[in-house]
């Protein structure tokens, strides 16, 4: 099988405070600077028509390796290669103007995304059906409810297309039945063969149900690689060993 | 460069339809609409040809278009400059989410600008017949400077866009150094008329040639007004430095792009 993305030994990290006054720049050479490595590198390649979840603890750099992944981030060392495919990080309501109407949104969060207008008119109907804002679509998006603006979000994110989608929690979109509507359609997407995803979720059932592979990191490192199940009773195992060492660690606190 | 072309092909879509609909939110909610994109820039003309001709009272032909024409050439520079310092904070929302190239949006911002002086020098025009300027055909080689003043702006505010990520205190001295060019440049009076000025030949080729804007103002109020011709070799010499500053601002940040949003 083909592979989608190669990555090779990735290092990220940031700096919280490299951006600094002048007077700082021009005469303090030797500038304090706080360093977090996210990922300390991480070598995986992922094939054409994988469907892999990305889990680990809080702060264990999934989030940071999708927006890598998305050429929104640099890497301080090491390389990511897409080999070519288009990548879409699915994020909500990117570009929205407020004051402007849910329409017109559409058309302007789509331009921003990289398509044509003819290829956004062709998916309009498409879009306004799925976000079932009905008449709404033609009023300012200042005046939708929270859940309004996520519908339309996602409905947008979800009908343009791209040869890798990446998902970061995006889940929770709505209502119940919006929900479940929406898990559908994402099901549905990342299904198509030549799709290649790559999923965030803190939810481990969500991973075992859309994914084929997984993706264990924990700190910055990759634990573990593999089938789904695997994968995830793995990560489940150790994260219930660690509640249980917490809870331990608290009580001969208490004792003390 | 050849990058820079590929991606203005890949965002053209957004970069026509992201500027109008910027004008339209600018608009939205206010009682006359669309007319402030002509009320605004009149009511701002009358502001200064009041100032400017009771309070200075200069005896400038045309003084008030004068004013107006150099205004608002220098509000478009002055508003990419600071757009440009403060474009990676003010877009974050969008560049943490997806992959922009970020001028583009300091071109759409560019071209709000541009839309907004645009309409203005249809005021220029409607100006000039109420004040029964003689029209010559030097009135189309204002042209060439409108398209060195965007070079020229464009290559400037690429550049703060980069420093600006680093440098957290760049506004405010931009600010500063811009209000020094904004009396430098000669937008309330005539460099070339100025005794002071005139009469040292070094002041009036520094504050005429080597500032850009001063000597862009003074090819249009010299070609709209006057029926003369721009100083053609400052034009061209400005425009080639121009190009190479785009070039320069575009390689910084098609090079660090990647790296910006982790620091702010």
């Amino acid at each position: 099988m083909e592979d989608a993305i190669i990555i090779k030994d990735l290092h990220i990290s940031y700096r919280t405070v490299q951006a600094a006054s002048i007077f700082k720049a021009l005469f303090k050479k030797e500038k304090k600077v706080k360093k977090f490595d996210a990922i300390k590198g991480i070598s995986l390649t992922i094939k054409k028509g994988q469907i892999v979840g990305l889990i680990g603890k809080n702060g264990s750099g999934k989030s940071t390796l999708l927006r890598a992944v998305a050429n929104i981030f640099k890497a301080d060392a090491g390389t990511i290669d897409t080999c070519g495919n288009t990548v879409q990080l699915m994020s909500i309501g990117v570009g929205f103007q407020n004051d402007l109407s849910g329409r017109e949104n559409i058309y302007l969060s789509g331009m921003l995304l990289g398509y044509t207008k003819e290829y956004i008119n062709e998916q309009l109907d498409n879009i306004i059906e799925f976000s079932e804002l009905g008449d709404f679509i033609d009023q300012p998006v200042r005046t939708y409810s929270s859940g309004m603006y996520s519908k339309l979000a996602f409905s947008i994110t979800s009908t343009l297309e791209s040869d890798i989608i990446l998902v970061d929690e995006v889940l929770s979109v709505g209502d119940v039945n919006f929900r479940k509507k929406s898990y559908a359609r994402l099901k549905e997407m990342i299904n198509q063969e030549d799709k290649t995803v790559l999923i965030v979720s803190h939810n481990s059932n969500t991973i075992r149900e859309l994914c084929s592979h997984a993706v264990w990191l924990n700190d910055g490192i990759l634990k573990m690689t593999g089938e789904v199940n695997e994968v995830v009773d793995a990560y489940e195992d150790f994260m219930s060993k660690e509640t249980e060492k917490k809870r331990l660690q608290k009580e001969a606190a208490k004792k003390k | 460069m050849r990058q820079l072309f590929q991606n203005l092909k890949e965002y053209k879509a957004y970069l026509g339809y992201a500027p109008k609909s910027i004008l339209k939110t600018e608009v939205a909610d206010t009682y006359l609409n669309w007319l402030w994109w002509f009320l605004e820039p009149l009511l701002f003309m009358l502001v200064y040809t009041f100032i400017a001709g009771f309070i200075f009272s200069k005896k400038v032909e045309y003084f008030p278009i004068f004013v107006f024409i150099g205004l608002n050439c220098w509000n478009f520079f002055d508003r990419s400059i600071k757009r440009g310092v403060t474009l990676v904070k003010y877009y974050k929302g969008i560049f943490s989410k997806i992959y922009v190239p970020k001028y583009i949006m300091l071109l759409v911002q560019m071209f709000v600008e541009g839309i907004k002086i645009a309409i203005s020098y249809l005021l220029v025009i409607i100006m000039m017949f109420i004040y029964k300027v003689p029209l010559t055909w030097h009135i189309l080689e204002a042209l060439p400077l409108f398209i060195l003043l965007f070079i020229l702006s464009f290559g400037g505010a690429s550049i703060m866009l980069h420093f600006g990520v680093f440098i957290k205190d760049l506004a405010n001295i931009v600010t500063v150094i811009l209000r020094l060019f904004f009396y430098l440049s000669g937008i309330f009076y005539d460099i070339g008329a100025n005794k002071t000025i005139a009469n040292n030949a070094l002041y009036s080729t520094i504050l005429l040639r080597v500032n850009p804007i001063a000597m862009i103002m003074d090819g249009l109020r010299n070609c709209l007004l006057y029926g003369q011709s721009p100083d053609w070799l400052a034009v061209g010499i400005w425009t080639v430095l121009g190009v190479l500053l785009c070039a320069f601002g575009v390689h910084l940040i098609h090079k660090y792009e990647s790296g910006y949003i982790k620091i702010s």
